[in-house]
Formats: structure tokens, C-alpha cells, sequence
């Protein structure tokens, strides 16, 4: 299996994410279903639980997601250019009656925390968080590490409840979130690390 | 002769926009002033989040769009506050709905913390970086000028970016006196 998880590093990391579809064609086949695979379900759970706005400031580990997420007549994708521009339009979403969803990278956590106090948390806005955990076990770039250790605490003194998603089984969880946060009347956040998207059980 | 602040300009273009359209209003004076002006429960007061008038806007032009009759969006920004979230531009460039109405109110200064002049008050041109983030109409107003402007955004078909020039300066107001529950929830019933 050592060959097989390095193979795995190699495919998930150092290989850019490429909208014309060569990146993905060079992987082995099985590894690229699982990865589309479990953005599919994520994203039939999602939209099962009302989601239909989705703002997504890109990561490697989003990128089968953003990539259904861009295909999808049934439902709102805005690329946006930054996390704090993401969540203003989720905002937005929200006022005009839709269900917000923002997909983001763990390292934009640290630059969306003041509206987060001053928009989300301050009005009340319901807003899913699909945040890719970097810098968790399987990753190759050190400089990710840090931020990847901040996270938690960062979400903690928030004040976003935060569930971890780190087995492909988890993908069921997502639907309980998106009605959570309508409960919470508050942003809650998913944070997936690399396990959630391997496929061993 | 006095001068046309921003003031001025929102006591000019209320009879034309508040209550016409739902408005998202910038943190700070803007909102202090239209509050002052014409309140209307069809005004999005921003509390918090400089920079994010416009996108908030733009996601809820979005949603309207799908509409069968799309109320209009005004999302009023200022130049600082664009400047602090100069992607917007792009993003509306290529994601705005016909619904939507961006009005930079463009003063070349940061009003609410005392005036410090922008880069606009230099070199920077927020009507070109508007147009080469994509967006088609693009309208460049001084003062007055700005309410004609407004009509005409708001009975052709948009997305619609108006840079109004005004001066800098605003009279002293009293902050916008409601929970942010309140203004949330008294907006959300004009949706329709």
C-alpha cells in the first residue's frame, strides 16, 4: 500500500487542476472516478437539502466539485475571486430566498474573518461552508501546515460550528449541515481533509 | 457655490431609486445618509463588511433574476470600499444579471475615517477597470448629472455600473439606529 498511497500524494498533489480536462485525463482511471464520484454525491446531498447558490474560490481538492458545480443548469455557481467575495454573494443569496453555499480552501479562512463577525454572524446569515482541509495528513506542501493547524481555533473564536469530514461515508453528513445551519441561523462549516477523499473504507 | 457631496447626490436620486428598487447600501456615512434621507424598508443598511456592497448585491440580483419579474438591485459602493474589492468588478463583469445597478459614488476620499484621499483622487480610473473587468455599460456622471443617469439604468435593461463624481465631505449624522435583525428581516419581505 506504500506504493499505491505515494501514487495517490503524487495524483492529489502535484498535479495542477486543469478546466480543460488533460490534468484529469492523465490519472488512472479509478482514482478520478473515486474523487468525481464522492463531489457527485456531495453535491446530490447538498442540492437534496435546498442548496441552489454556490459561491467557490478554487482548491485542488474542490476541483471535481466546482467542475459539476460549473455544469449544473439546476443550480447558481459564481466563481468568485476571493473568500470575503464569496461570501458577500452567499449573502446576498440569502436575502433574495436562496440557499448559499460557499466552497472555499482552508486558507481563506484567515482572510473572511471579519465578515464573518461583521456580515454573517452580525445578520444572522445561514451559509453552508464546504472548506477543503489542506495541510492534514497526505499533504506535500509544508507551507500549508500552518494554516491547516489554525483553522479550528480561527473557526472556534468565531464562533462557526465546524464538523470534520474525513471518511467518503461522511458525504451523508453534509445534507444535516445545510439544515443546521438554518437552525443556527449562523454560517456552519465542513472541513474535508485528504481521507475523505480516498475511497479504502 | 456649495459643494455636491454624496449628500446632495442621495437627496437627489431618492425620488428616482428609494423604494423603486431594493438598495444595498456601504457601511459608514452612506448608509447613515440615505437612512437620513428617505428610509424605506426596501434599504439594505450595511453595518459591517466594507468592500462587500457590491457582491451582496450582485448575489441577490442573481437570485431575482430567475424571476419572472425581476425587481431591480442598486448596490451603492463607494470608491474605497470597491478599491478593498476590486475582483467585484470582474465578477460582475462576467456574472451580472440585467437587474443589476452598481453606483459608485465616487468622492476620492475614505469619507467615514476622516477624508484620507483614495487612488482614485490619483491616477486610478474606476470607470476603465470597470469596463475591462467586462462590464458593457458603463457610465461616467458628475453630480447632478448622476439622477438622468439613474433614470436611464433603471428603464434599460442593465447590468448597469454608474461612477458618479462628488465631492468629498459629509454632514455629521447619527448612526443607522436599527438591530441588524430588524433591517435583515424588514428587507427580506420586500422580496418578491
Amino acid at each position: 500500500m506504500v506504493y499505491l498511497s505515494h501514487l495517490i500524494n503524487h495524483i492529489f498533489i502535484n498535479q495542477p487542476y486543469d478546466h480543460d480536462h488533460t490534468a484529469k485525463q492523465a490519472k488512472p482511471l479509478f482514482l478520478q472516478k473515486t474523487m468525481t464520484l464522492i463531489s457527485e454525491q456531495l453535491l446530490v446531498e447538498l442540492k437534496r437539502n435546498g442548496a441552489d447558490y454556490f459561491a467557490s474560490v478554487p482548491c485542488k481538492l474542490l476541483g471535481d466539485l466546482i467542475d459539476l458545480l460549473e455544469h449544473d443548469s439546476t443550480i447558481t455557481h459564481v466563481p468568485a475571486t476571493r473568500e470575503e467575495e464569496g461570501l458577500g454573494l452567499c449573502a446576498g443569496a440569502f436575502l433574495g430566498g436562496q440557499t448559499p453555499v460557499l466552497v472555499m480552501q482552508n486558507t481563506g479562512v484567515g482572510t473572511i474573518v471579519t465578515s464573518l463577525f461583521s456580515l454573517a454572524l452580525f445578520y444572522n446569515l445561514p451559509i453552508t461552508m464546504i472548506i477543503s482541509h489542506r495541510g492534514t495528513p497526505g499533504e506535500k506542501i509544508g507551507t500549508q501546515v500552518p494554516m491547516s493547524n489554525a483553522v479550528k481555533p480561527l473557526l472556534d473564536v468565531v464562533g462557526i460550528p465546524y464538523f470534520p469530514f474525513n471518511h467518503h461515508r461522511d458525504v451523508k453528513k453534509v445534507g444535516r449541515l445545510v439544515q443546521h445551519a438554518q437552525v443556527a441561523q449562523r454560517p456552519v462549516a465542513a472541513l474535508l481533509d485528504f481521507d475523505f477523499w480516498r475511497s479504502e473504507s | 457655490m456649495s459643494q455636491y457631496r454624496r449628500y446632495e447626490l442621495l437627496q437627489d436620486l431618492a425620488p428616482v431609486m428609494v423604494d423603486q428598487a431594493l438598495i444595498v447600501c456601504n457601511i459608514g456615512f452612506p448608509s447613515q445618509e440615505l437612512y437620513a434621507i428617505q428610509d424605506s424598508p426596501k434599504n439594505f443598511y450595511m453595518l459591517g463588511s466594507m468592500g462587500l456592497s457590491s457582491s451582496i448585491g450582485l448575489g441577490l440580483a442573481q437570485t431575482l433574476a430567475k424571476k419572472e419579474a425581476p425587481q431591480t438591485v442598486i448596490s451603492i459602493d463607494g470608491d474605497g470600499s470597491v478599491l478593498m474589492n476590486l475582483g467585484t468588478l470582474s465578477t460582475i463583469g462576467n456574472y451580472a444579471p440585467s437587474n443589476y445597478i452598481l453606483l459608485l459614488v465616487d468622492n476620492g476620499a475614505y469619507g467615514s475615517t476622516g477624508d484620507q484621499p483614495t487612488h482614485t483622487s490619483g491616477k486610478t480610473d474606476l470607470a476603465a477597470i470597470a469596463r475591462a473587468g467586462g462590464t458593457a455599460q458603463v457610465h461616467v456622471s458628475h453630480e447632478a448629472e448622476t439622477v438622468e443617469v439613474m433614470k436611464q439604468c433603471l428603464s434599460n435593461a442593465g447590468p448597469h455600473v454608474i461612477v458618479a463624481k462628488v465631492s468629498p465631505g459629509s454632514p455629521k449624522l447619527q448612526p443607522v439606529p436599527f438591530d441588524p435583525g430588524y433591517i435583515r428581516d424588514r428587507f427580506r419581505f420586500e422580496i418578491t
